[in-house]
């Protein structure tokens, strides 16, 4: 019997949140965000390469072309003898305004292609040392030693760049890979927590929106205040929490005000007919007609009062009024006041209130508390006018107080249960299509129990009985 | 032969209380429902429907002296004027609230108030009662549960009127702390005092544990349970013929006690 209603609390999770599902799953959330980085570097380095490849493609091409020094130094070479050079090659360098020299081992030249003014033609060793890296006057020069001498071209000057000094010890070259590596790596780690850093404040930024907007969504109201690109996003909800408010407290009031100004007629049909119901002068049947009138006025009062408390409730009109109290105490204070007030010969109340639930404290409004104890005595009576066995049960179970109202009546059908559990307008809200034909009793204590952290469990057979357990956090 | 002794039973039993009492104590028994009845009620409501009920609901029960009024100021004058022993008050009237009513009359009198309203919000619950009213009934109301609380406040107020209670077996004489059984005079002990006089003042109406409890310890009464048990097995051992079936002192299983007294 116990593990029943425990499974059945299992079976109706708490409400989620955003929060809690944000925290649940924060390992994933986390591995998301490392593919999404990492793709997006990957998708960076493409490009680069794509447009690294793609400029130096024709530079490349060029510096190592035809018209590149390699190229034209193997073409001169081979086809130069120590007296002339060669006919085609000297008028593919004339086309490339490229001037030419072979210089012999003593320093001068066997001859020479278009030597500019200015460049000398006789070499000491100290002069070819000097040029042999670099420039005569100004032009840029390669060299290619041959057998008998050296093989010096000049190309136009600014066309070429040489590097004068161009040595890097071994030490150093060698630590290149590992330098290149460490510089990725920390770039790679500084782009990440920048992007991460990004990403933190924009969620740091729309928490409070969606925590909002889910809020929203239950119809509480809501206060943003967020600074901002996203200050008009929270302007705006604000806005709209406020409208929501105003209806709802709008509607509140409606019905408040509907069910104070139905009572004093109430109070006159019910005075009256109750006097009817024993009125000498009358015949049976006239009183029992009078009886009638009595008991539908007494549903009209409890649907009237039902309605109120749900809206009020509903959209937070009234502050709970909670107080430590003796759970036991208000159950005796109920039913004695109900017993004391007189109760029909049909239906009898037993209290049972186990040794160790007789000294719990619960904080709770005492009023909405008895007041949802007296919804199901009341509805298993309505639902049972041939009369019951009622009885009341009070215990505690593991961190559980339960408190039991239960009859030993007709009972439901497992499909009127399952409806029961599951149609909005019998227990959830009353935002729903809002069916007042089977009253808001459930509803209420539903509301109730709700704004006291508590869970409902209903259980019934057809033929044996309906209960209905209230499972509130012993505290 | 049973009819005979039937008889016989009955005689003696009246004889013997005539000869305990005098005549002046039995006519103050009788007479706790109508002395009660007796008292002046005064209704303030705007709706005159519901004062002609109202005055037909209290009427019909026995009370004799019921004056009505529809506003504010109607009320103060006439309860300077006619004096009532209790108002009902309505929390909205035309010209002002009952509670402002409550405090102005409570300038010149100390009768005790039932409000009377359509508003069942809890906050007003609390107002009404912080200011000293003596009970607060919803609109809309069964005429039995308006007289259950115009009689308890009544009896709670002018409760010093009634020290004699007869019950099936004998009479508690209150202002002696006394018990009268078969010609014999028990005395009560002060808790059993306080205990018969709490049921006593709920004649037939059962009063819990808790509020019991309450009455004879102090505020947190826990684990006076078995003290309580002690103490509701002398009484009985004083009052009832046969204590082991009381009839008087009657368990509500689970709930609490209650006295039945003598009609």
């Amino acid at each position: 019997m116990k593990e029943k209603r425990f499974q059945l609390l299992i079976l109706t999770p708490p409400k989620r949140t955003w929060g809690i599902i944000m925290r649940k799953s924060f390992g994933k959330y986390i591995s998301g965000y490392i593919i999404s980085f990492i793709v997006f570097t990957a998708i960076l380095a493409l490009i680069n390469i794509f447009l690294f490849g793609w400029t130096f493609y024709n530079t490349f091409s060029q510096d190592y072309g035809e018209g590149s020094p390699q190229n034209m130094l193997d073409e001169i070479t081979a086809a130069s003898t120590a007296t002339s050079p060669a006919g085609p090659a000297v008028e593919k360098l004339r086309d490339k305004n490229i001037w030419a020299m072979y210089v012999n081992q003593d320093g001068g030249l066997f001859w020479s292609v278009d030597l500019p003014y200015g460049v000398p033609s006789h070499y000491t060793l100290q002069d070819v040392a000097v040029f042999a890296k670099g420039y005569i006057s100004d032009y840029p020069v390669f060299i290619r030693s041959t057998e008998n001498g050296l093989i010096v071209l000049g190309y136009p000057p600014n066309s070429y760049t040489k590097l004068l000094s161009n040595y890097y010890s071994i030490s150093t070259i060698k630590k290149l890979p590992a330098f290149t590596i460490i510089v990725l790596v920390i770039d790679f780690l500084l782009l990440f927590f920048a992007y991460y850093l990004s990403k933190q404040k924009i969620i740091k930024n729309t928490e409070p929106i969606t925590n909002a907007i889910d809020a929203l969504s239950d119809g509480k109201p809501i206060s943003l205040s967020i600074r901002g690109e996203l200050s008009e996003v929270a302007e705006s909800l604000n806005k709209a929490s406020g409208i929501i408010n105003k209806q709802n407290e709008a509607r509140a009031n409606w019905i408040s005000g509907v069910s104070h100004d139905i009572r004093t007629p109430l109070s006159i049909i019910m005075g009256y007919a109750d006097k009817l119901t024993s009125a000498s002068f009358l015949d049976s049947s006239a009183r029992e007609d009078a009886e009638v009138i009595k008991w539908q006025s007494i549903k009209i009062r409890d649907l009237v009062q039902d309605l109120n408390l749900v809206s009020q409730l509903e959209y937070e009109m009234q502050p709970l009024n909670k107080k430590k109290i003796r759970f036991s105490k208000l159950i005796r204070a109920y039913v004695a006041d109900l017993l004391n007030i007189g109760l029909s010969d049909l239906y009898s109340i037993e209290v049972e209130i186990s040794p160790q639930a007789e000294t719990i404290i619960f904080e709770c409004d005492e009023r909405l508390m008895t007041r949802a104890v007296s919804n199901l005595i009341q509805n298993s009576m309505n639902h049972n006018p041939q009369g019951c066995k009622i009885y009341l049960t009070l215990d505690v179970y593991e961190q559980s107080i339960l408190l039991a109202v239960a009859d030993n009546g007709i009972g439901i059908s497992s499909e009127k249960l399952l409806e029961l559990q599951s149609r909005p307008h019998y227990m959830k809200s009353v935002d729903e299509r809002l069916d007042l034909r089977h009253g808001l009793g459930l509803l209420l204590v539903q509301k109730i129990i709700e704004s006291h952290n508590g869970s409902l469990q209903i259980e019934s057979e057809i033929k044996s009985g309906y209960r209905t357990t209230l499972i509130f956090p012993s505290s | 032969m049973p009819r005979i002794g039937i008889f016989v039973r009955l005689k003696e039993k009246s004889f013997q209380l005539l000869i305990l009492s005098p005549p002046k104590r039995i006519w103050g028994i009788i007479m706790d429902k109508l002395f009660l009845n007796i008292k002046k009620i005064m209704l303030v409501d705007d709706e005159p429907e519901l004062l002609k009920m109202v005055t037909e609901i209290l009427k019909d029960d026995g009370f004799l002296n019921i004056i009505t009024a529809a506003s504010f100021h109607e009320a103060v004058s006439t309860s300077k004027k006619e004096k009532p022993d209790l108002a009902i008050l309505d929390v909205m009237l035309p010209d002002g609230d009952g509670f402002s009513l409550m405090q102005q009359m409570h300038t010149f009198t100390h009768i005790p108030i039932i409000f009377l309203t359509a508003k069942d919000e809890a906050s007003d619950k609390l107002a009404g009662l912080g200011l000293g009213a003596d009970d607060y009934i919803i609109k809309p109301f069964m005429p039995q549960e308006l007289l259950l609380r115009v009689y308890a406040v009544l009896r709670r107020c002018y409760k010093e009127d009634v020290s004699l209670v007869s019950l099936e077996d004998c009479i508690i004489d209150f202002s002696r702390a006394e018990i009268n059984k078969n010609g014999e005079t028990v005395a009560l002990t002060a808790k059993e005092y306080t205990l018969l006089e709490i049921l006593a003042r709920n004649d037939g109406k059962i009063v819990t544990i808790d509020s019991i409890c309450e009455a004879l310890w102090g505020d947190n009464p826990f684990g006076y349970e078995n003290s309580l048990n002690t103490h509701i097995r002398r009484i009985r051992e004083k009052i009832e013929s046969d204590p082991s079936k009381p009839v008087s002192l009657v368990t509500v299983k689970g709930l609490g006690y209650k006295l039945n007294l003598r009609k």
